[in-house]
C-alpha cells in the first residue's frame, strides 16, 4: 500500500478546476439572475482506518466534492446543492435555488455578509498528514490496539479502535465580494475498550487528535482507554446522596457542548435558551471561563473564516462567571442588533450555514486533581454518562444522565460505580462549580477544550 | 456524469474483476443517485428551502474479514476503475474469486407502492403543509410559544451488482413530516414532538393530516406544562404503544445486529434458542412491512427484505444479518445490509422493529398496576450493546396511582439493561403502533420504524428529579 492519494476522477494528467473557480462561476451564473448569491465549495481526501486483531479489517479511502447555492430575493432565501459540479449541473443548481427561494417567506434580517476586513492567519493544516504512508497510519492503529490489550489481562477485546484523517479544501465566493479559500487537515485515534471481571463487562474510551499524524502517541491512547475500562472493573451502585461530583474532561466536554447550543444567538431568539436574559448577570461561579474561539491554532473546527466567510474570532461567553454574551451568524446578529462573531458554521456543502459553537474552551485557575478529590468527603469521580444529550433539556436545562465513576470518601477514590444517575439542571450546576482541574485537554465530539469539572450539592441517585 | 441507464452490463463487470485482480472473496459496485427537498418552518415562518441531488458510487472489495472501500461522487467509468485499482492494490490478497457473469437486473417496483410522486407534486403545496401545522398547534393553547416544523422527501435510486453476478435495482420513494412545539407558562418550559414517516408518496400527507400531526406535538407540551418533578427509584413502568418501541430499538435490537454478537460484543452472544425475554414476548424485525418508513424491496447489498422473528415466546430465534455476517456465521443474510449513502459501507442494521401485541389492552394494563410510571412517549437515549445498559429521557410521562393515569412527570429518565427489562415484561397489549425514526450507528443514520403494543415491566429504575 502507498500513501499516495487515490486518482478518484479524471483521466491522467487532466487538471480539474481549482475549486475557486467553480465557486466564482456559481456566483456568476446566479449572480445574473437578479439576486444575492453565495457558493461554498468543499473537496476533500478521507480515510478511515479500522484494526481489529492487529489487522486491517476496514479501509475506506473517500474523495468528495461538491458546491451549494444560497440565493436570496427580496428577503426570500432558497439553497440548492449538487455533487457534480459540471457546467449543466450548476446550472440546475442555480434554477433549484431560485425555485425554492419562491417558497419562504420574507424576512428583513436575511442577507449576505459584506467581506470581512482582515481574516485570521492560522495554520491549519500539516503536510504530514497527506505523505506519512498509509502503512504508517495503518501501523499507529495497530500500535494503539495492542497497548491497551497489553495494558491489563482483563482487557478483552478492543471492539473499535480507528485511524481516521481528513484534508479538505474549502472555498467560498458571493456577489457582495466575499471571497476566499483554505486547507484543513486533522486526524485522530479513537479507542472503545471492553474489559472483563467475574461476567461483568466494562468500556472505556479514548482519543488523540493532532494536524500531523506523527505527534498521535497511540501506545498513550490505548493506555488510556484500557485504563478507564479497568478503572470500573467491579462497579456496582451506590446509595442515593448529595455531594460533590469531579466530572472528567470527557463527561465536562458533553455537558458543554449541550450549554453551547443553549448559548446560540438562534436558541436565544427563538425563546429556547434558559439564558435569554441573563446577559451581564452572574451565571457561574467566578472561576468560570468560557470562549468560544474558532481561530484557536489547534482547534478541530478551527477556520480561518466561517460557513458564510465572516473572519473567526474568539468570542468570550461567561468571563468571571458573568454571561457575556452569545454567538451570531449574520442572519441572527442582524435580528439582535449586533456583529456577527463568526459562528456561521456549515455542516457540508449540503446545507446552508446555521449557528454553532466552533471551538468551546473552558478556562481557569487550575487545581491538581489529586488535590480537588483530596478536599473531597463524599462525592464521585464520573468518567462516563450515558444519555448527556438524549438525558439534557437543553431548553429547561434540566438533566438526569446514568453515570459510571469512581466513588470518593474522606479525599480517596475508593470503589467503582455503576447505575447511578446524576440529576440536576444547567444552571445550579454552574452555581456549583468549585474547582477546575490540570488535566485540560480536546475532546473532538463537539470539539471542547476542558480541564476537569468540579460541581458542589449534585443529587446521585443510587439504589 | 452518466445516468444509471447508461451504465452498460459490460463496464460493471469489468470494474468487479479489476477490483478482484489481485485477490478477495467478493467485490460490489453501489451506484447511488439520491435528490431530496426539505422545506422547513420555523418561528412562524417558513424559513428555508433546500434541496439537490448527490450521485456517487462505492466499490467493496471483501477479503475473509477485511473490506476495502473506495468511493467517490463522480460517477464515470475512468472513476470506477481507479475506485477498482485502489481496493485491489490496498487487498493484497491471495484468494483469486471469479466474476459470474452478471443475471438480469431484479426490481420490484410495486412493493412499497408511490401513488403521487413528490416530485409532481407543486413545491407551494409542500409549504402550506408546514403552515397549517404551525396553526393547528398554536390553536392548541396560547401557551405554545415555538412551533417547528420540517417537510421532507427523497427518491434514491440504487444499482448493486456483485461478483456473485447478481444485479438489483431500487428505486425508494420517502416522505417524512415533523413537528415539534415549545410550551412555555409561568417560567415552566416544555416541549412536545410528533412526526409521520413513509416509504410512499404524498398520499399519505395533506393539510388536515399535517395539523393532526401538529396537534399531537402541541398536546404533549402543553400536558407537560404541569407536570412535577418525576420520583426516582425501581417500579414497575408501562410503556405506551408507539413511542415506547424505540427502547427495544435501542436496548435490544442494536445488540441483535450481528456485527456485535460476532465480536462477543452483545449480551445475546451465545443465546440463540435460549430464553431472553418473558414467555409471551415476541419480536420482529420486518423490512418488508408495507409503505414502512425503514422498508424496501431490497437492502443495499441487493438481499430481497423479508420479516424475521427475533425473538417467539420469549426464546432468542435469529440475529439480523448483512451478506458478510452470514458468510461468517454461515447462514443467509436476513436482508439487513443497509447503509447511509454510497459513502459508507453496509452494516447489518434494523429496519422495523418491534415487539408483537398480546392478548390484553392497555386499559387493563394500567389498571392491574397499583402505584408505577406511565411512559407515553421517549425522548431518545442511549444504550452500551456490551453490557446492554441503558438510559432514557422521558418526552411525556405520568404516574400510575390505584390504576389511574394520574399526574403528568417530568425530568424522567428510564435506566436499565435490555434483557433485564425483557424478562420482565408482564403484560403486553394488543395494540401494535408503529413511529419514524432515524438510527444512528458507526456515523451512518438510516430511517428506522419502532414499534411496540402497550406493555409493562414489572419493575424499572426510574431517575427522577424530586427530593
Amino acid at each position: 500500500m502507498s500513501g499516495e492519494a487515490l486518482p478518484l476522477s479524471g483521466r491522467p494528467g487532466e487538471q480539474r478546476p481549482p475549486l475557486q473557480h467553480t465557486v466564482d462561476r456559481l456566483v456568476e451564473m446566479a449572480g445574473g439572475r437578479g439576486v444575492q448569491a453565495e457558493a461554498y465549495g468543499e473537496r476533500s481526501l478521507s480515510r478511515r482506518i479500522k484494526v481489529f486483531g492487529g489487522e486491517v479489517e476496514h479501509l475506506t479511502v473517500a474523495r468528495r466534492t461538491g458546491v451549494g447555492l444560497r440565493v436570496f430575493r427580496d428577503g426570500s432565501s432558497g439553497y440548492a446543492y449538487s455533487s457534480d459540479v459540471s457546467e449543466r449541473a450548476l446550472s440546475t443548481v442555480v434554477e433549484r435555488a431560485l425555485a425554492h427561494a419562491g417558497v419562504t417567506q420574507p424576512d428583513r434580517y436575511a442577507g449576505l455578509p459584506s467581506p470581512p476586513a482582515a481574516i485570521p492567519d492560522l495554520v491549519i493544516y500539516h503536510p504530514g498528514l497527506a505523505s506519512l504512508s498509509e502503512e504508517r497510519k495503518i501501523a499507529l492503529a495497530v500500535e494503539a490496539e495492542r497497548a491497551a490489550l497489553d495494558h491489563d489481562p482483563r482487557v478483552r477485546l478492543v471492539e473499535n479502535t480507528l485511524y481516521v484523517d481528513d484534508d479538505a479544501e474549502v472555498a467560498i465566493a458571493s456577489s457582495l465580494g466575499v471571497r476566499g479559500s483554505y486547507r484543513v487537515g486533522h486526524c485522530y485515534l479513537f479507542l472503545y475498550v471492553l474489559a472483563e471481571q467475574d461476567g461483568q463487562t466494562e468500556t472505556g474510551i479514548a482519543y488523540e487528535v493532532a494536524r500531523d499524524p506523527a505527534l498521535l502517541d497511540p501506545g498513550r491512547c490505548g493506555r488510556e482507554a484500557a485504563g478507564r475500562a479497568r478503572r470500573l472493573l467491579g462497579a456496582r451502585p451506590c446509595a442515593s446522596f448529595r455531594g460533590t461530583v469531579v466530572l472528567d474532561p470527557y463527561v465536562a466536554a458533553s455537558v458543554l457542548s449541550v450549554l453551547g447550543v443553549a448559548l446560540t444567538a438562534d436558541a436565544v431568539q427563538k425563546g429556547r435558551s434558559l439564558f435569554a436574559a441573563l446577559e451581564g448577570h452572574a451565571v457561574a461561579t467566578p472561576l468560570v471561563q468560557l470562549i468560544d474561539d474558532g481561530a484557536h491554532p489547534d482547534g478541530l473546527a478551527s477556520a480561518p473564516f466561517d460557513g458564510e466567510g465572516v473572519a473567526s474570532q474568539r468570542t468570550p461567553l461567561i468571563a468571571d462567571g458573568v454571561l457575556q454574551g452569545f454567538l451570531y451568524d449574520t442572519y441572527t446578529a442582524r435580528k439582535g442588533g449586533t456583529r456577527s462573531t463568526g459562528n456561521g458554521v456549515r455542516g457540508s456543502y449540503q446545507s446552508p450555514p446555521v449557528v454553532q459553537p466552533t471551538n468551546l474552551v473552558l478556562q481557569g485557575p487550575a487545581t491538581p486533581v489529586t488535590d480537588i478529590v483530596a478536599a473531597i468527603e463524599h462525592g464521585v469521580m464520573v468518567t462516563d454518562a450515558v444519555g448527556v444529550h438524549s438525558g439534557a433539556n437543553p431548553v429547561s436545562g434540566e438533566f438526569s444522565v446514568g453515570i459510571s465513576g469512581v466513588l470518593i470518601e474522606s479525599g480517596r477514590l475508593t470503589r467503582p460505580l455503576r447505575e447511578v444517575t446524576l440529576a440536576g439542571d444547567i444552571p445550579s450546576m454552574l452555581r456549583g462549580v468549585v474547582a477546575l482541574g490540570d488535566d485540560s485537554r480536546w475532546v473532538p465530539n463537539g470539539s471542547v477544550l476542558t480541564p476537569s469539572l468540579t460541581l458542589e450539592g449534585m443529587a446521585i441517585a443510587g439504589s | 456524469m452518466m445516468s444509471f441507464a447508461e451504465i452498460e452490463v459490460e463496464l460493471l463487470h469489468a470494474v468487479l474483476r479489476r477490483a478482484l485482480l489481485r485477490g478477495g472473496d467478493f467485490a460490489e459496485v453501489y451506484l447511488e443517485d439520491r435528490d431530496a427537498l426539505a422545506i422547513r418552518l420555523d418561528d412562524g415562518r417558513v424559513d428555508q428551502a433546500l434541496g439537490g441531488r448527490e450521485a456517487g458510487f462505492g466499490v467493496r472489495l471483501v477479503d475473509g474479514s477485511r473490506t476495502f472501500y473506495s468511493h467517490g461522487d463522480e460517477v464515470r467509468e475512468q472513476t470506477l476503475f481507479a475506485a477498482a485499482d485502489a481496493v485491489a492494490r490496498a487487498a493484497a490478497a491471495h484468494a483469486r474469486t471469479e466474476v459470474v457473469d452478471l443475471g438480469p437486473v431484479r426490481g420490484d417496483v410495486g412493493k412499497h407502492p408511490v401513488r403521487v410522486p413528490p416530485e409532481t407534486v407543486d413545491v407551494r403545496r409542500k409549504a402550506a403543509l408546514l403552515r397549517a401545522g404551525d396553526e393547528a398547534a398554536r390553536r392548541v393553547s396560547s401557551s405554545i410559544v415555538q412551533v417547528s416544523a420540517t417537510y421532507a422527501e427523497t427518491r434514491q435510486r440504487v444499482l448493486v451488482a456483485n461478483s456473485r453476478g447478481e444485479r438489483v435495482r431500487d428505486d425508494r420513494t420517502r416522505l417524512r413530516f415533523v413537528v415539534s412545539v415549545v410550551a412555555r407558562r409561568d417560567g415552566v418550559i416544555q416541549t412536545g414532538y410528533e412526526a409521520l414517516g413513509a416509504s410512499a408518496g404524498f398520499e399519505i400527507i395533506d393539510e388536515r393530516g399535517a395539523a393532526d400531526i401538529a396537534v399531537a406535538a402541541a398536546n404533549k407540551a402543553v400536558t407537560m406544562l404541569d407536570a412535577r418533578p418525576a420520583p426516582a427509584g425501581a417500579m414497575p413502568v408501562v410503556l405506551a404503544n408507539g413511542f415506547g418501541g424505540v427502547l427495544f430499538h435501542e436496548a435490544c435490537g442494536h445488540g441483535l445486529e450481528a456485527d456485535t454478537v460476532a465480536k462477543g460484543a452483545s449480551v445475546y452472544a451465545g443465546k440463540l434458542g435460549q430464553r431472553i425475554a418473558a414467555p409471551g414476548v415476541d419480536a420482529f424485525d420486518d423490512g418488508l412491512l408495507r409503505n414502512g418508513w425503514g422498508s424496501a424491496a431490497f437492502d443495499d447489498e441487493g438481499t430481497p427484505t423479508q420479516r424475521t422473528q427475533v425473538i417467539a415466546d420469549g426464546i432468542l430465534c435469529s440475529f439480523l444479518y448483512d451478506r458478510l455476517e452470514a458468510n461468517k456465521a454461515g447462514v443467509r443474510s436476513t436482508g439487513n445490509g443497509r447503509r447511509q449513502s454510497f459513502r459508507h459501507v453496509p452494516l447489518p442494521r434494523m429496519t422495523t422493529t418491534y415487539i408483537a401485541g398480546g392478548q390484553a389492552t392497555a386499559e387493563e394494563i394500567i389498571a392491574a398496576t397499583p402505584y408505577g410510571f406511565y411512559a407515553k412517549s421517549l425522548a431518545g437515549g442511549q444504550v452500551e450493546p456490551a453490557s446492554g445498559a441503558f438510559v432514557f429521557g422521558v418526552a411525556e410521562g405520568y404516574l400510575i396511582e390505584h390504576g389511574r393515569v394520574t399526574a403528568p412527570l417530568r425530568g424522567a429518565t428510564l435506566i436499565g439493561s435490555g434483557i433485564e427489562i425483557l424478562n420482565r415484561i408482564d403484560m403486553i397489549a394488543g395494540d401494535l403502533e408503529v413511529k419514524s425514526g432515524m438510527c444512528g450507528k458507526e456515523g451512518q443514520g438510516v430511517p428506522v420504524g419502532t414499534g411496540q403494543a402497550t406493555l409493562r415491566v414489572s419493575e424499572m429504575t426510574v431517575g427522577g428529579t424530586a427530593a
